[in-house]
């Protein structure tokens, strides 16, 4: 299962990021590293982009990058 | 309260001599939202200088004052979450703290975010400059609950922590004293060095170990630790600084760390760092079991939700655009009376008593005084825009605005924040060009930027009003409303071409924080404001008035011709005139009106009244009212203004009617016009005005956000042959279709 995937509410662990280059870092720099528990909040009113609560903040990301992101989703 | 007039009590008796004289240098880093800008307010106050960064759109704020003796600058650096060479504010920073070598960092930190603010804590660390945390937003910690352990805190980490809230300026004194008394020490103060687990450790040492053997000038100029530590991870802008010819030195180091861990380096000390934060922060921070709903979820409920988010953003547009522009049209007015009326006549009068000539008379008042009147017109609403701005960025909202309309921008290349500058562009594209630097990628600033003069603003209306007014006086709404409508959808195809070319392969990066909703201070408002409307004035003022002095030659000079024909400015018309025939309108006139139109679309509308029917702008000279009377009356107009700005305020809550504005005495030129152009080639004229060439203060506006005049040469050119391409198409088609 894919970030971009987990419904709003969902709590998840981060598995394995795919995504590279500068956004890898990028993404890293905020927090979002393999291991690290992510909730995931609304979608925008379009349907992307999408926020996710990580490190006791929130980050707003695009569905193509939340795509990269594969998570194991708390039971 | 402010820095600069308080004497220390420590900190300034400890530098003597040389020492002393010597301005200390404080590097102001932190994360965006970690209240950094508000902080460096309440220092600087009116003192704050508002630049930018050398050769880069990045803003620079800076500072000098006294404290404790000692002549401080204060250095703001771009907020940053990290020093990683992939951003332009990242870059900006880490070279700044590499080659200025600043005497004390002051960190600041988001007291109610530590883990992730300490993130960059950590990285500024190694840098071997001695750093001092301001825990910021205390207040707002301490009401949620949290206990911070500061002296714990400043153990741990080796450095002076001092609790701050930049908003009340509270702590901000002890700050400014322990960076002086750091700075005076002779005693170093280095951070402590935070342990990055045994493995990478014993890499760190080696790799040192075999730079000083190898490179030991390079450890002259980088601290070791860091550029150890930044070789293992990559990091290509320092990869090139350093220049090692031989990189299997550093594979040779790290070859074991790569193969015990299969994630890349990058990531793994991406992860040490962070577990060193969260440990940190664990240990520090006690916080209460059960969390509260928050103030800004609860908000955000309402403000991103899926049905209310979009009208709700809409109507803060709405807001914003009515606020600039219609509390900014008084002042606008008030100051345009004041330039074209007592200012002119003064200066006729006492060019008059100097005895200057007539065409020195007319270069003053037309030329010059006019040109500067251009400049200032501008300034209420830059004032009333970056007002606006700053706001919504200050208060949390323009993430959510980003959020919101991210998905449609995206759509044609653009980002989420290039909505605003696009639609203050329907106003005025001066204040939407500046309004791009709320954007963080360049990629994205220059894009935004290049499509906004394609939104159709205020100053080419009232050619669309005179000529929608003689060819079509039944249907000038749909005619108008179909040039707003051309724009905006060429902007659409603009961009989705723009995205496949000029800016093929780069994509724009959307991982962004939604910070906490904040009420920004109101002095901090009005300083930034105050900057950029100063800036503009300075920066733009001259190059709008060289730009009018020469539209003034080519109108005016030979001195003395009978016929606006003769003038250069006519000569001009009839070359530009060849190139113009295919679209309907190849007369002199008109090609001469659009040539003007370079200074303000406006202003085509005063050229064609000059040269279609000169004997209407002749009217006799009123008899000059006093130079007292004229200083009252002023002062009453601007009170008038400041009323009629208060009413907009309110009427912006209400209803108000979009109109035709009324123009008046244009009659005997309507009557021309209806002789010079069909209603074809009428309309194919409007659809030019509205695309060709940005106005000058607009090219000099992206001059002075981009840095090069690189972009306003592609405006300028793109356009043109935009205009020329569309307006060809409408003339010839239409004559296809049998409508002339």
């Amino acid at each position: 299962m894919n970030l971009a995937q987990m419904q709003p509410g969902q709590t998840g662990r981060i598995r394995e990021i795919s995504v590279t280059g500068p956004m890898k870092r990028r993404l890293m720099d905020m927090g979002m590293l393999v291991g690290v528990t992510v909730r995931m909040g609304k979608r925008a009113p379009l349907g992307d982009p999408l926020e996710v609560t990580v490190k006791g903040y929130r980050l707003s990301l695009r569905k193509g990058e939340a795509e990269g992101i594969a998570v194991e989703v708390a039971p | 309260m402010r820095a600069g007039n308080t004497e220390l009590g420590y900190g300034g008796g400890v530098g003597t001599g040389a020492l002393a004289a010597r301005a200390i240098t404080i590097a102001v880093a932190g994360n965006p939202n970690a209240g950094k800008s508000t902080l460096i307010n309440a220092i600087a106050g009116t003192r704050l200088h508002v630049g930018n960064w050398p050769g880069v759109t990045v803003e620079k704020k800076e500072t000098l004052f006294r404290a404790g003796g000692r002549k401080i600058r204060l250095v703001d650096l771009p907020g940053t979450y990290s020093l990683s060479p992939y951003s332009e504010e990242e870059r900006i920073a880490l070279d700044y703290l590499l080659h200025a070598k600043p005497d004390v960092i002051v960190n600041v930190v988001d007291a109610t975010n530590l883990e992730r603010n300490l993130y960059l804590t950590i990285q500024l660390l190694e840098l071997g400059i001695p750093v001092i945390v301001a825990l910021n937003i205390y207040d707002e910690a301490q009401k949620k609950g949290y206990r911070i352990d500061c002296p714990g805190m400043a153990q741990m980490l080796g450095v002076t922590v001092v609790p701050t809230v930049a908003t009340k300026k509270k702590g901000l004194d002890e700050l400014i004293g322990a960076a002086v008394a750091i700075a005076s020490d002779p005693q170093p103060h280095q951070p402590r060095e935070l342990h990055y687990g045994h493995d990478i450790e014993v890499a760190v040492r080696e790799l040192v170990k075999q730079l000083a053997r190898r490179y030991p000038g390079l450890l002259k100029r980088y601290p070791a630790r860091w550029l150890a530590l930044k070789l293992m991870e990559g990091d290509s802008q320092v990869m090139q600084e350093a220049d090692l010819r031989d990189t299997g030195l550093i594979d040779s180091v790290v070859q074991h760390l790569r193969a015990g861990h299969d994630e890349d380096l990058e990531s793994l000390l991406a992860d040490e760092r962070y577990a060193q934060a969260a440990g940190l922060a664990r240990e520090v921070v006690r916080k209460p079991e059960l969390r509260q709903r928050e103030f800004t979820e609860r908000i955000d409920r309402v403000v991103l939700n899926r049905f209310l988010g979009l009208p709700l953003f809409f109507a803060a547009m709405w807001l914003v655009f009515k606020l600039t522009f219609d509390v900014a049209t008084p002042f606008v007015d008030w100051i345009d009376a004041i330039t074209s009326g007592p200012v002119q006549r003064w200066v006729t009068v006492l060019l008059a008593a100097a005895h200057a000539s007539a065409w020195t008379a007319s270069l003053v008042t037309d030329g010059i005084i006019a040109g500067m009147g251009f400049v200032v017109v501008f300034i209420p609403v830059i004032f009333a825009m970056m007002f606006c701005i700053t706001f919504l960025e200050g208060s949390g909202y323009m993430a959510r605005a980003a959020f919101v309309m991210d998905r449609a921008m995206h759509a044609i290349g653009l980002h989420g924040k290039s909505f605003i500058p696009m639609l203050l562009g329907f106003g005025c594209n001066v204040p939407a060009i500046y309004a791009t630097r709320t954007l963080e990628n360049p990629r994205d600033k220059v894009l935004t930027a290049l499509l906004v003069p394609l939104m159709s603003c205020g100053a080419r209306l009232p050619v669309y009003v005179l000529f929608a007014g003689a060819f079509f006086p039944g249907h000038a709404g749909t005619v108008l409303w179909s040039l707003y409508v051309s724009g905006i959808l060429l902007a659409v195809l603009m961009g989705l071409i723009f995205k496949r070319t000029l800016f093929k392969g780069e994509s724009p990066v959307f991982i962004m924080e939604l910070p906490p909703y904040r009420l920004p201070s109101l002095k901090g408002l009005l300083i930034h404001t105050w900057e950029k409307g100063r800036h503009f004035l300075v920066k733009a003022g001259t190059y709008i008035l060289t730009v009018s002095v020469l539209v003034w030659c080519l109108l005016n000079l030979p001195w003395g011709v009978e016929h606006k024909k003769d003038s250069y400015l006519g000569k001009a018309g009839q070359i530009v005139a060849l190139v113009l025939a295919p679209l309907g309108f190849g007369n002199w006139e008109a090609a001469s009106s659009l040539i003007t139109g370079v200074i303000a679309k406006e202003i085509i509308v005063g050229t064609m009244g000059e040269i279609y029917a000169p004997t209407v702008a002749a009217e006799p000279a009123p008899k000059a009212p006093s130079v007292g009377a004229e200083i009252r009356e002023i002062g009453s107009s601007f009170a008038g203004a400041v009323r009629e700005a208060g009413a907009n305020v309110f009427s912006t809550f209400g209803v108000s009617s979009m109109a035709l504005p009324e123009e008046e005495g244009q009659g005997a030129l309507r009557e021309v016009i209806r002789g010079a152009f069909t209603p074809l080639s009428a309309y194919a004229f409007m659809t030019f005005v509205l695309l060709y060439m940005p106005c000058a203060v607009v090219a000099v506006a992206m001059r002075q956000e981009f840095g090069t005049w690189k972009w306003s040469g592609v405006a300028v050119v793109y356009q043109t042959l935009l205009a020329w391409a569309v307006a060809f198409c409408i003339y010839q088609g239409g004559r296809l279709l049998g409508l002339e």
